[in-house]
């Protein structure tokens, strides 16, 4: 094959760029293709399987045991201690599959020079973003069946408002997404990207309630404008059915994912050069 | 028709500049060699080829194109490969599976089971790159460069940091793919890689380029002088011989000659004449490194003069731009 091709190379370089009709189909292929191996690059490393996988999961399982009791508790609004903690450890891995990875991972690429590597082939930067936004979707969604059946295991209702469930759950994602490629385009120093999104990531599930229920309702006004919070209320409602669309949660959500895209956007580099 | 062209090229960074009006052209076809020690000019000079920087003045094409042009970048990724100083690869992914990604990315890439028989990884294509040895990276990094086919690459530093045999693998590379129509164009500081590999070089220093040649002939180095060296025999004053000579503390002595075919057959003969032998008998001819170390020497210690100056001197003779 190396003899056909060299024997083209005097040619003159074709003039236009190979975009053909199928130039769609191609680049839903190229996507498929990137999320495979962000796949097989997430499941091999034991860090991430461990810190970003399996955590949550074992969370819900501890919690489980701890309040495994199917009777409603005015510490969790009148709810079951596993009706509580399954929306919101399900929101938790979400967010650490979305935000978490893609912060640290972004940062690592980065200082390795592997995204400037990376930039230097043909493969679109538009779809390397799509690729690692289906990758963290899809490790979100993984966990949030596993989380739901743990749930379910324990007694809890599968949710009541699939919709409502699926379209919190999606945009959430897809904020948490936009969050982290937004923090990792701040982050100039890989070494300090783990303890940076740690930073944000502990106090902001404190406050939100994600480890325990909150019971301020000064913390709740500063945690529903925070990106936590109103994901683990639109879930709350549509896991229990309470509530109907969760208009000003989604809402909410979206805005920051407006946010993390615009300094994303802004911000983003392909090197670490300053 | 030249795949690379670059004409008084300059780039300044805040206080310092960089690169000065660099020119060189690289043949389609061809291994040029950039050479010069760090803070040259080399690696800034590269990465403006690469797209990587943009430049404050001076002509650029790359296979015809301006690197520095957004338009032309598309395009440019396809049909140029590069292998950059760090290695830069995914550690879970193995080798095969790194380099059939990056293929992926490519319109008419070459087969990667040729690519990893190529750079010698077939042995380890199912290893885990995280388990590659540095040298093993950096190959895998090659492999990553060429997948695509390039037309042109551009390799900084290939073979920093490998053990000799992985070095004469790794030309036995870069030589097979100028062997199959790939330019080649790669910064070193090892003379003797330049001397093995490249059919044309420059010399780099303080951001200029200081002197262009085939590794034979680069600042005057055909021209130059020869040395003749050997010990001078017991009993012997250096007035005896022949021809005028130099002598060292240790009784070495030199004869500096342009052509030494005579001067030798001279020495040798008054040897044999008085059943003497010339212990230690060697004929130097100044290595790349000799010439380059004479250009860049000047340029490390005043970094302003317009003249180039041979670094052999002696001979007479200016260097074949």
């Amino acid at each position: 094959m190396s003899q056909a091709t060299t024997t083209e190379r005097p040619e003159r370089p074709a003039l236009t760029p190979p975009i053909t009709a199928a130039a769609g189909t191609g680049r839903l292929r190229l996507t498929l293709h990137q999320i495979r191996y962000e796949q097989l690059s997430f499941w091999r490393n034991p860090q991430s399987v461990f810190f970003t996988f399996a955590l949550p999961v074992m969370i819900i399982v501890i919690f489980g045991a701890v309040f495994g009791g199917n009777q409603p508790d005015s510490f969790f609004y009148g709810l079951s201690g596993m009706q509580y903690f399954t929306p919101t450890v399900a929101a938790l891995s979400v967010f650490g599959a979305c935000y978490g990875q893609l912060a640290v991972s972004l940062s690592i690429r980065r200082q390795n020079g592997i995204l400037k590597r990376l930039h230097a082939t043909p493969l679109p930067a538009w779809t390397y973003f799509a690729g690692l936004l289906a990758h963290a979707l899809v490790v979100s969604a993984v966990e949030v069946v596993l989380i739901t059946v743990v749930g379910y295991c324990y007694g809890v209702p599968l949710p009541a408002q699939w919709g409502a469930t699926i379209a919190s759950l999606t945009l959430g994602a897809a904020s948490f997404c936009a969050l982290g490629v937004g923090v990792s385009s701040l982050i100039s120093d890989s070494e300090a990207a783990s303890a940076v999104v740690q930073f944000i990531q502990f106090p902001l599930m404190f406050i939100s309630g994600n480890y325990f229920p909150i019971h301020s309702a000064l913390l709740d006004d500063v945690a529903d404008a925070l990106p936590m919070r109103p994901l683990n209320q639109a879930l709350l409602g549509a896991f229990t059915g309470h509530g109907g669309v969760p208009w000003r949660q989604l809402a909410v959500l979206l805005a920051w994912g407006v946010v993390g895209t615009l300094v994303a956007v802004r911000r983003f580099r392909w090197d670490t050069r300053r | 028709m030249n795949h690379v062209l670059v004409q008084d090229l300059r780039k300044s960074y805040r206080d310092k500049e960089a690169v000065r009006g660099v020119g060189f052209h690289v043949e389609a076809g061809e291994i040029f060699a950039l050479l010069g020690p760090n803070g040259a000019g080399k690696t800034t000079t590269l990465e403006i080829l690469e797209g990587f920087r943009q430049r404050d003045g001076g002509t650029v094409e790359v296979l015809g194109r301006d690197p520095g042009d957004r338009a032309h970048s598309g395009w440019l990724r396809r049909h140029v490969g590069l292998v950059l100083q760090d290695i830069a690869v995914e550690p879970y992914l193995t080798v095969r599976e790194t380099i059939a990604r990056n293929a992926g990315y490519y319109p008419a890439p070459r087969p990667v089971d040729e690519v990893v028989a190529l750079t010698g990884l077939t042995e380890k294509s199912r290893t885990r790159v995280k388990d590659l040895s540095g040298g093993q990276k950096r190959r895998l990094d090659l492999a990553l460069g060429i997948i695509g086919n390039p037309r042109l690459l551009f390799l900084d530093e290939p073979t920093t940091g490998f053990d000799p045999n992985a070095r004469h693998g790794a030309w036995d590379v870069v030589r097979n793919l100028r062997d199959t129509g790939t330019s080649i164009l790669l910064t070193t500081h090892y003379m003797d890689e330049a001397q093995a590999l490249a059919d044309r070089v420059a010399v780099i220093a303080a951001g200029r380029i200081v002197a262009t040649g085939t590794p034979a002939t680069i600042g005057g180095r055909d021209h130059a002088l020869k040395r003749i060296r050997f010990t001078l025999p017991d009993g012997c004053s250096p007035d005896d011989l022949p021809v005028p000579v130099d002598v060292e503390a240790d009784g070495t002595v030199t004869a500096s000659v342009a052509e030494p075919t005579r001067v030798l057959h001279q020495l040798t003969g008054w040897a044999l004449d008085r059943g003497l032998v010339l212990n230690g008998l060697t004929v130097e001819q100044p290595s790349l490194e000799d010439v380059y170390l004479g250009l860049t020497a000047d340029h490390e210690a005043a970094p302003a003069p317009d003249t180039e100056k041979s670094p052999l001197s002696a001979a007479g003779h200016r260097s074949t731009r």
